[in-house]
């Protein structure tokens, strides 16, 4: 702080922005540990129902909701709006203007979880599928969002330079895109609800919206960011990046309707969703193709974004896979595509998340991590987690969906057939939570560090490599 | 430029400035991607992987869209143009709902009535014999005594079953037609079906009229 322009790559935009993005951060990783006890709590009681089933406020409908509210609205959405901020901020080439606006933004944000998730446990939720906070809490959702935007949208309007990049573009469509996600849902189901299965179809348009309009480009922008800024090199294939952008945006809503598929709807609409599908494997081929350079190098963000880039991508395989019919017969409303899911928001946006908090920290706090061991825990026990969850859950789920095709067999051995998987969904769920802990501590140790040292030791100048300019590919 | 050495777990160092990532970036964007004639193998790739994806979606939707018909729910129907098509209904089934919903209560379900009170249908010849006689005890109910396989029987009346004035049960000439068939079916009997023409004609004969006697119906 005492003399930035030595050091490059802490940038001025770091030091202003500091407080406000480790409260973002430090607030998605709270909401990550309590989703991470909830997910515990309800997977025990797939196996063992008597589990705190006496108690109202933790019966297994009601914890279900409070653990895909807590990941996705506590965990997802604060990291997910920081890593946006700190890239526009980075990119933009000027520290963050009305940080106080994210602020207050973030601490509404974060109230109006809390008091959705009391809404949730209290019975008063919704029975939307990632809606289930109460109506009373939504448009303070909305309002502390916008809050939290500003920051970005002015980093991004006053950038210095003319060009842009795909990270910019990611950050700036999941910080503009998802106020008119959730106003939208709202209008159609809470507010003046729509009638009968329509419901269903405009549940089903949101779910898959938030998963592929706001999650998946608020992961992509910080690791498109990461990836080049530590490989050194731009990134191949670049130059069809904006395509698989506009390609994501355009299609990435249509697939929803394969949430339906077997539903009482209209059949063009799961039609329409497979082939969007499908069209979306060629975003996901250019990601991969973009950020290859992932798997050529070792690092801890590497790591992280290395695995979530492969889960991101098998991800849509498996979504494509499974709008066939055929297929879908198997496994549509099983553990299956609760696998899915897991696999796609554990194991792909999670994992990014990760990858990019473990690159941005140093440089919000001008030192390194505080335990290099506690980096390599988190990292083995996730990825263990995350393996464990997915594949057991999918096993689990083929089980249950040809179980259910076939008359013959009872309930009772069904829930038989697939308790050893469920077992192990248990014990994924335990070890992801423990992971989560080493990293919630870890980040704690690492902003004492930075909170008890001088102020004119900041940034630790030692540390931090004097970045060279990138290498251009010939052409 | 200097390879990073990621050695350390706790920090990742940056091998790049900001605005090196964003000049060359920019620069990227600006070429075409076979400049110079070089025909790269990637980009000819991606250009058949897109279209190839582009032709199965398009091909995919057109076949499974059901035409974006709002009513067709199997994605392999096509929606139905002109007359709705004429369901056929086996008499045999609508006659046996018909009989266990109406006849069941005297007959029994055996056929076999309540001796001395309601006649057997199994094996009588009122039955298994004239079309028009079978149908007019059924449509407008029978009166008086009446001797079934060399039996009297005198105890009870049958009722109006068909769409007659005085009938209780209004049932229409098709369901009559069909549970005539099913009687002259079952329980050993194998008489030829009634239809619903036969009914139609006798009721538009007759009239409306009270109940027949069996003197009546054998003159």
């Amino acid at each position: 702080m005492s003399s930035p322009s030595t050091h490059a790559e802490v940038t001025a935009a770091d030091t202003a922005g500091r407080w406000p993005l480790l409260l973002l951060f430090a607030s998605g990783l709270v909401w990550l540990v309590v989703s991470g006890v909830l997910a515990l709590v309800a997977s025990i009681q797939l196996h063992s129902p008597a589990f705190l089933a006496d108690c109202a406020w933790f019966t297994h409908g009601r914890v279900t909701a409070l653990v895909e509210t807590t990941f996705v609205y506590g965990w997802c959405a604060n990291a997910g709006v920081g890593i946006a901020l700190w890239v526009l901020g980075r990119l933009g080439g000027s520290p963050l203007r009305a940080l106080n606006w994210a602020v207050v933004g973030t601490l509404f944000w974060n109230a109006a979880i809390a008091l959705g998730l009391i809404g949730i446990a209290t019975g008063d939720a919704t029975s939307f599928s990632l809606l289930q906070m109460p109506g009373y809490v939504q448009p303070l959702l909305v309002a502390a969002y916008v809050a939290m935007s500003v920051s970005g949208i002015l980093a991004w309007n006053g950038r210095r330079t003319d060009g842009t990049f795909a990270s910019q573009w990611y950050a700036v469509a999941a910080l503009f895109i998802f106020p008119w996600l959730l106003v939208a849902a709202q209008a159609m189901l809470v507010w003046s609800p729509v009638r009968g299965v329509l419901q269903a179809v405009v549940d089903g348009w949101y779910v898959q919206s938030v998963l592929s309009l706001w999650l998946a480009p608020l992961a992509l922008a910080g690791a498109y960011y990461v990836v080049p800024k530590a490989t050194g090199r731009a990134l191949p294939s670049y130059e069809f990046a904006p395509l698989a952008f506009w390609t994501l945006l355009f299609v990435g809503s249509f697939s929803g309707g394969r949430h339906l598929i077997g539903g009482p709807v209209p059949a063009w609409l799961p039609t329409l969703a497979n082939a969007a599908c499908w069209m979306l494997l060629f975003h996901f081929s250019v990601v991969a193709l973009n950020l290859r350079g992932v798997f050529s190098r070792g690092g801890t963000a590497f790591k992280f974004i290395s695995f979530g880039l492969s889960a991101y991508v098998l991800g849509s395989l498996l979504d494509a896979m499974t709008s066939f019919r055929g297929v879908a017969l198997i496994t549509q409303f099983t553990y299956f595509a609760t696998a899915q899911q897991q696999l796609a928001l554990y194991g792909g946006i999670s994992m990014l998340f990760f990858g990019s908090i473990y690159f941005a920290m140093p440089r919000l706090t001008g030192r390194s991590w505080a335990s290099g061991a506690l980096v390599r825990g988190h990292a083995a026990l996730t990825i263990l987690g995350v393996l464990l969850l997915v594949v057991s859950l999918a096993v689990a789920g083929w089980i249950q969906g040809h179980d259910l095709n076939n008359a013959k067999i009872a309930y009772a051995e069904l829930s038989a057939h697939t308790r050893p998987w469920l077992l192990v969904v248990t014990a994924a769920y335990s070890i992801l939570l423990f992971g989560n802990l080493l990293l919630f501590v870890n980040f704690i140790l690492s902003v004492c560090s930075a909170c008890c040292v001088r102020s004119d030791n900041l940034p630790d100048s030692s540390s931090f490599r004097q970045p060279s300019a990138m290498e251009v590919p010939a052409l | 430029m200097s390879t990073p050495s990621n050695q350390d777990p706790r920090l990742d160092q940056a091998a790049a400035s900001d605005e090196s990532l964003l000049a060359s970036h920019e620069k990227l964007l600006g070429t075409q991607p076979d400049e110079k004639a070089r025909y790269k193998l990637v980009p000819l790739t991606l250009l058949f992987f897109f279209s190839g994806l582009i032709f199965f979606a398009g091909t995919y939707l057109n076949r499974y869209s059901g035409l974006f018909d709002p009513h067709i729910y199997n994605e392999n129907s096509l929606p139905t143009t002109g007359a709705a098509v004429a369901v056929k209904i086996d008499p045999l089934v609508l006659g046996k709902k018909q009989y266990e919903a109406v006849c069941i209560t005297c007959h029994q379900a055996t056929g076999l009535g309540q001796p001395g009170v309601f006649p057997p249908l199994a094996g009588s010849e009122w039955v298994n014999g004239s079309d028009d006689r079978l149908i007019r005890v059924v449509v407008y109910g029978l009166q008086g005594p009446i001797k079934v396989m060399g039996v009297d029987y005198n105890g009870a009346a049958m009722p109006a079953i068909g769409k007659v004035a005085g009938s209780g049960f209004n049932l229409s000439d098709e369901k009559i037609a069909a549970v005539l068939t099913y009687i002259r079916q079952q329980w050993g009997n194998s008489t030829a079906a009634i239809t619903t023409e036969q009914v139609a004609a006798v009721r538009s004969k007759d009239g409306d009229r009270k109940a027949y006697t069996a003197a009546e119906l054998l003159k």
